[in-house]
C-alpha cells in the first residue's frame, strides 16, 4: 500500500477549487477591512512604528 | 514625542512600567557571519565561474569538482550569506518593534551557533559527495534534523518574543518575519522526507514526477520566503529607518503581503515546464507566478515610494543608494520571473544561463545590497562609533553595482545564445549545431565577462569586510547598553473606542468587528492562520499529483535499476553530475532530434530522487544507454578532452582506480525496497548479483581494447548505469515476442 494509494481513495480532488474560492474570500475581506475609514488611524500609527523605537529610548531619563 | 511611550488609551495609565535593555551582542554575531560566509560563498562562486570558463581549473582534487562545489556555492549564499542577514536585522528589529529583549538569551546563543555549526557541517559534507540531490535541499538527513532543530528554537525564542512584548500592534516587518520562519519549517521538513541507507546517504521517499513536483515546490519557496519575505520584512523597518520617514503605504505592505503569501506557494511548478510533469500543473504554476508580478511590484514601488520628498538625500547617502539600487533589481528580477514563467518565453529559457542571470539580479542586488545597506545602518548602532570610511561605501556601492551589471548581461546573452543555438536548423531541416559542445564554447567569453563582473563584486565585498572591521576597531572598551522603559501590555486588550452607537447595515457590523485588528493583535492566532494558509494551499497543489494515478501512467517495460546501476547512480549523486546534465528531454522537435525521444512521466517512477536537471551545460543524458560502446564511457570519464577535445567537463580518472564497495550496495537497495520499489531477489543478493553484472562489463570493455583490471572498479557500476538509461522504453518490442 502506498501513499499514493491512500491518497486515491480518498476523493479529494475538488477540494482545490474550494481552498481556491476560500482564499480569494479571504483575501477580498483582508482588502475590504483595510479601507475602512475606521481603521486609517490605526495604520497610520502603525506605520509610524519603526520610527518610534528610538524615541522610546529617549524618554528614558539620561544622566547628562 | 515623549507621549509615544503610553500608549494612547487611558486604560493604561495606571500599568506599571518594565525595565529592560535590548540584546545587541547577539546582532553583532549574525553580522560577522553575514561578511565571513557572504565572502566564503562568493569565492566559491568566483572559483566554479573559472572552471567554466576555463577546463584548467578543474583540478585534479575531486572535491573541488563543479559538480560539488557548485551546491555549496549555492547553499552558502542563500542560507549562510542571506540566512545570516536576516537573522542579524530580524534579532535587531524584533526586539525595537515589540519593545521587549528577546525571549530567551539562551535560545539566541543556540540558534546562532547551531547555525553555523550546520553550515561548517555542509562545507565539509557537500565537497565529501554526500548529498540528496535536490536542489538548495542538497545537505544530507542528519543536518537536515539539525537544521529543524535549530529552526525550532528560532520559532520558539521569536514566539516567545511576541508573547512578552510591550507593543500592541505587530507591525508589518513581523508579518514577513512570522511567515519566512513557519513556512520555511514546513518546506524543509516536508521535501526532506527521506529514507536513510548509511550515516550520510539517503532516498527521497517520493519519486519521479512527484519527487519533482515537490523539489520545486520546495525551491521556488525557498527563494520566496526564503530570500524575498525575510528581505521585505528587512525593508520595512530599515527603509523608513534610513530614509526618516514612514513607508509609503501601509495598506499597501498590508495587502502586498497577503497576495505574496497566498499566491507564491503554488508557483513552483513553472520550474518543470514541458517536463514530463502534467501540463494542468505547469498551467497552474505559470497562472500564480504571472499573477505574483502584482504584489511584487507593490512591494517595489512602497519601498521605493518611502523615499518621497527625501530623495535628494540619495545622492550623499550611500546607504540609501544600496537600499535605492536593492529595491530596483527585487523589481527588475520580479518582472523577469513571472516573464520566465510564461511557457513559450520559459521554452527557450529553460536549461540555460538565463535562469542564472535571473537569481543574480535578485540574489546579488536584491539580497546582497539590501544587506550590505543594512549592514552599513547598523554599524554605528552596533559598534556605538561612526563608521569608518564612507568614502569606502560610496565606492563599494559603485564598484558592485558594475560588478551586477557585467555578471547580469553577460550571462543573460550566454543563456539567450544557448537557448537559440539549440533551437536553430539549417535550410536542409538540420540541427545548425548538433555538436553540443559548439552551443558550449560559443559562451566562454561572456564566462570570462561572469569572472570579471563577479570578482568586482567580491572586490565590493573586500571593501566591506575592511569598513566592517576598522569600523569594530574603533568601538569603545565597553559597550553602552541603554535601559528602556515602557509599560506592560494588560493582560486583556480593551479597545479604546467603545462608546459609538451600535452599528446598523452590514457593512458597519462588519467594520465594528474588529477582527482584523484583532487578529494583528494575537500574534500566536496569527502564526497559526499564516501556517494554515501555507499549508492549505501547499496540500491543494500538492495533493492531487500524488492521489490521481493517472497523472503518472505507468509503463510496463520500466524496471528498477539493477543493484550495480544504483551504485552507478549514487555515484553519479554524489559527484554532482546532475548539476550540468539533465535527465529530461521535452517534447521540441530540436530536442528530440538532439536527444531521442521525449521523456515520459512513467520512467521516473523508481527514481528516488529525480534526477532531471535544471541547467545543461552539458548534454541531456536520458537516452545516453547505448548510444556508445563502453570503452568511449571508460576513456570519456578518464579524460573527456580524449574524446571531445573543446569539452569543459571534468576529468574522472579516479573512477578508474577506486573499487566498489560491493557490500553496501546490499543497504542501498534495501533502502529502495523499504520505499516501495519492487527490488525481488536483489534484496538477499545485491552484493553478488552487483559482481556478476561487473564482470560481464568489465569483460566487455577488455574485448573493446580497454584496460583488463576494471571488475571492482567504480568506472564499471558509473558505465552500468550510463548504459541503462533510458533503454527501458526501448525494451517494448522485445518483451512482444520473438520473431520467426
Amino acid at each position: 500500500m502506498k501513499l499514493s494509494d491512500i491518497m486515491g481513495h480518498a476523493n479529494l480532488s475538488m477540494y482545490a477549487e474550494v481552498a481556491m474560492v476560500i482564499f480569494l474570500l479571504v483575501f477580498v475581506a483582508v482588502a475590504v477591512r483595510l479601507f475602512l475609514p475606521s481603521r486609517q488611524q490605526d495604520l497610520r500609527d502603525a506605520a509610524r512604528l519603526p520610527l518610534e523605537d528610538d524615541a522610546s529610548i529617549a524618554a528614558v531619563p539620561r544622566k547628562d | 514625542m515623549s507621549a509615544t511611550v503610553l500608549p494612547p488609551s487611558g486604560a493604561v495609565a495606571s500599568a506599571r512600567l518594565e525595565s529592560f535593555s535590548y540584546d545587541d551582542d547577539i546582532v553583532r554575531k549574525f553580522l560577522w557571519a553575514t561578511f565571513i560566509w557572504g565572502l566564503v560563498g562568493m569565492l566559491v562562486g568566483l572559483w566554479i565561474a573559472l572552471q567554466l570558463a576555463n577546463p584548467i581549473f578543474n583540478t585534479s582534487l575531486e572535491w573541488l569538482s563543479f559538480g560539488r562545489l557548485r551546491p555549496l556555492h549555492t547553499n552558502a549564499v542563500i542560507f549562510a550569506f542571506a540566512g545570516n542577514a536576516f537573522f542579524c536585522g530580524a534579532y535587531y528589529s524584533t526586539q525595537r518593534l515589540l519593545k521587549a529583549r528577546m525571549f530567551s538569551d539562551f535560545l539566541s546563543r543556540f540558534h546562532f551557533w547551531g547555525w553555523q555549526a550546520i553550515i561548517v557541517a555542509a562545507a565539509i559534507t557537500l565537497p565529501l559527495g554526500f548529498t540528496q540531490a535536490k536542489e538548495y535541499a542538497e545537505l544530507e538527513w542528519p543536518i537536515d534534523i539539525a537544521i529543524a532543530v535549530v529552526w525550532v528554537g528560532f520559532a520558539i525564542n521569536f514566539v516567545g518574543t511576541m508573547l512578552r512584548r510591550r507593543e500592541r500592534h505587530l507591525y508589518v516587518a513581523l508579518w514577513f518575519y512570522i511567515a519566512s520562519i513557519v513556512t520555511v519549517a514546513i518546506l524543509h521538513i516536508f521535501n526532506n522526507l527521506s529514507m536513510p541507507a548509511g550515516l550520510f546517504k539517503s532516498y527521497s521517499i517520493y519519486a519521479g514526477v512527484q519527487d519533482a513536483f515537490m523539489q520545486w515546490w520546495y525551491g521556488h519557496n525557498a527563494v520566496a520566503f526564503f530570500l524575498t519575505t525575510p528581505f521585505l520584512g528587512l525593508m520595512y523597518y530599515f527603509m523608513p529607518k534610513a530614509a526618516d520617514g514612514p513607508v509609503f503605504s501601509y495598506k499597501l505592505s498590508i495587502l502586498h503581503f497577503w497576495s505574496l503569501v497566498f499566491l507564491y506557494i503554488w508557483a513552483g511548478p513553472h520550474h518543470l515546464h514541458y517536463t514530463a510533469l502534467p501540463e494542468w500543473a505547469s498551467t497552474v504554476g505559470m497562472l500564480f507566478s504571472v499573477m505574483l508580478w502584482a504584489p511584487s511590484w507593490g512591494g517595489m514601488i512602497n519601498g521605493l515610494l518611502t523615499l518621497r520628498g527625501a530623495w535628494h538625500k540619495v545622492a550623499d547617502d550611500p546607504i540609501l543608494k544600496f537600499f535605492v539600487l536593492a529595491i530596483t533589481a527585487y523589481g527588475m528580477s520580479t518582472f523577469e520571473g513571472p516573464l520566465l514563467s510564461i511557457k513559450s518565453v520559459n521554452s527557450l529559457a529553460h536549461y540555460t544561463d538565463w535562469i542564472i542571470a535571473h537569481v543574480h539580479t535578485g540574489a546579488l542586488g536584491w539580497n546582497g545590497f539590501l544587506t550590505f545597506g543594512m549592514v552599513y545602518w547598523l554599524l554605528p548602532r552596533l559598534f556605538q562609533t561612526p563608521v569608518y570610511s564612507k568614502r569606502l561605501m560610496e565606492l563599494h556601492f559603485w564598484i558592485a553595482s558594475f560588478g551586477i551589471l557585467l555578471y547580469v548581461v553577460a550571462i543573460y546573452s550566454a543563456g539567450v545564445t544557448q537557448g537559440l543555438m539549440w533551437r536553430a536548423f539549417d535550410a536542409t531541416g538540420r540541427l545548425a549545431y548538433p555538436d553540443f559542445v559548439e552551443t558550449v564554447v560559443r559562451l566562454l567569453p561572456m564566462y570570462w565577462l561572469r569572472v570579471a563582473g563577479g570578482s568586482m563584486y567580491i572586490i565590493g565585498m573586500l571593501l566591506f569586510g575592511w569598513n566592517i572591521f576598522m569600523t569594530w576597531r574603533r568601538r569603545p572598551a565597553t559597550y553602552v547598553v541603554p535601559v528602556i522603559t515602557a509599560p506592560a501590555l494588560e493582560k486583556r486588550y480593551v479597545p479604546e473606542v467603545v462608546t459609538t452607537p451600535r452599528p446598523v447595515g452590514v457593512w458597519a457590523r462588519f467594520a465594528a468587528a474588529g477582527w482584523h485588528r484583532t487578529w494583528e493583535r494575537m500574534p500566536i492566532t496569527f502564526t497559526v492562520l499564516t501556517v494554515l494558509a501555507v499549508v492549505v494551499a501547499s496540500l491543494f497543489e500538492i495533493l492531487p499529483t500524488f492521489l490521481i494515478k493517472s497523472n503518472v501512467p505507468t509503463i510496463a517495460s520500466v524496471k528498477p535499476y539493477t543493484p550495480l546501476e544504483l551504485a552507478g547512480r549514487d555515484m553519479y549523486i554524489a559527484e554532482g553530475c546532475f548539476n550540468c546534465h539533465s535527465q529530461m528531454i521535452r517534447p521540441f522537435r530540436h530536442e528530440t532530434e538532439r536527444f531521442g525521444e521525449y521523456s515520459k512521466p512513467g520512467e521516473s517512477v523508481y527514481e528516488h530522487p529525480f534526477l532531471w536537471g535544471s541547467r545543461r551545460i552539458g548534454p541531456d543524458l536520458a537516452r545516453i544507454g547505448g548510444k556508445y560502446p563502453h570503452l568511449w564511457h571508460v576513456r570519456h570519464f578518464n579524460e573527456p578532452t580524449s574524446i571531445t577535445a573543446r569539452s569543459i567537463m571534468p576529468a574522472y580518472p579516479h573512477f578508474l582506480t577506486k573499487t566498489i564497495d560491493f557490500e553496501e550496495i546490499q543497504s542501498r537497495v534495501d533502502a529502495m525496497a523499504m520505499l516501495g520499489v519492487p527490488y525481488g531477489d536483489a534484496v538477499n543478493r545485491a552484493p553478488q548479483m552487483a559482481r556478476e553484472q561487473a564482470t560481464e562489463i568489465a569483460a566487455e570493455i577488455e574485448r573493446q581494447g580497454g584496460p583488463s583490471d576494471l571488475a571492482d572498479k567504480q568506472i564499471v557500476a558509473m558505465v552500468a548505469y550510463m548504459q541503462r538509461l533510458g533503454m527501458d522504453i526501448k525494451a517494448i518490442p522485445t518483451t512482444v515476442g520473438v520473431r520467426p
